[in-house]
């Protein structure tokens, strides 16, 4: 059925491949390089508005109301996960939806420093020059578990969730999944 | 894709974003001895009188890399040999001053 709506799917992408295309740019001093590197940042601004907007107003399980749960519930889930008892969700599960939004908030905040960085304000404010690499280098963890967790949820409960995120359908809830 | 498939794909994109970083700089300089190198703020100095406004100077690939507003308010990063405090060309390798 369907789960991640046209939006979801094409922000994510969209998203991934500014975030990559960015990280890769990063150290490059050609201007051609530097111009890649500034507009993918500009683009995962946007990219982030508009997902954050599309929390409130997108499909079911496109809003934050629908996954973001109290940090208890997390913990909760993450207890179950060491058990390998952890249930199956047809939306986010309630890691993943705080990874959701330690993703969009870190590189939301990395591509602002950046942004920054080369106002006249800012530009060779070393402490912004160092808030930026930090949260770069975070968003490079920070996306490392979030495949990881993809992976692992994945084989476990015998769903690709890399194909459901292409092509937006999932397996129907079964007994003891979370709807 | 099948799910193999995009699992190979990923995870060959995710090992090439992890490469780390190559110090890749607008120049690198055959400075020397550090004790011939002559102060930070002797550059600031200097770049000051030219009417720039030093915001920081790090150093890269052994030169000093200036972040700066010039006399016209332009953001500029340029590159200075620690040793004589030239100027160092966009893209000169290993220069001498």
């Amino acid at each position: 059925m369907k789960v991640w709506d046209q939006f979801v799917r094409v922000a994510h992408w969209t998203l991934a491949a500014c975030v990559l295309t960015a990280w890769l740019t990063g150290e490059i001093k050609a201007r051609s390089g530097q111009l890649v590197h500034e507009w993918t940042g500009y683009a995962a601004l946007a990219v982030i508005a508009l997902r954050v907007v599309w929390g409130w107003t997108g499909s079911r399980y496109a809003r934050f109301a629908q996954f973001v749960v109290r940090p208890s519930r997390a913990l909760q889930y993450a207890r179950a996960v060491l058990r390998r008892s952890e249930p199956r969700y047809l939306g986010h599960n309630p890691l993943g939806a705080w990874m959701i939004i330690a993703l969009l908030a870190t590189a939301a905040l990395a591509s602002l420093s950046g942004w920054l960085s080369i106002t006249d304000r800012f530009w060779g404010v070393a402490w912004v020059q160092d808030v930026h690499e930090v949260l770069s280098d975070a968003l490079i963890v920070l996306i490392a578990l979030h495949v990881a967790g993809v992976v692992y949820t994945s084989v476990h409960h015998g769903e690709n969730l890399i194909a459901a995120m292409l092509n937006g359908s999932k397996r129907p809830a079964g007994p003891g999944d979370v709807a | 894709m099948t799910p193999k498939r995009s699992l190979i794909v990923l995870s060959f994109a995710l090992f090439v974003a992890a490469q780390p970083a190559h110090a890749t700089g607008f120049a690198t300089c055959d400075a020397g001895p550090r004790d011939a190198w002559q102060s930070q703020d002797k550059l600031t100095s200097l770049l000051k009188e030219k009417g720039w406004q030093v915001r920081r100077i790090k150093e890269d690939g052994g030169c000093y890399e200036v972040y700066a507003l010039d006399e016209k308010g332009g953001r500029v990063e340029a590159y200075f040999h620690p040793r004589t405090l030239a100027p160092v060309p966009h893209g000169a390798k290993n220069h001498k001053g």
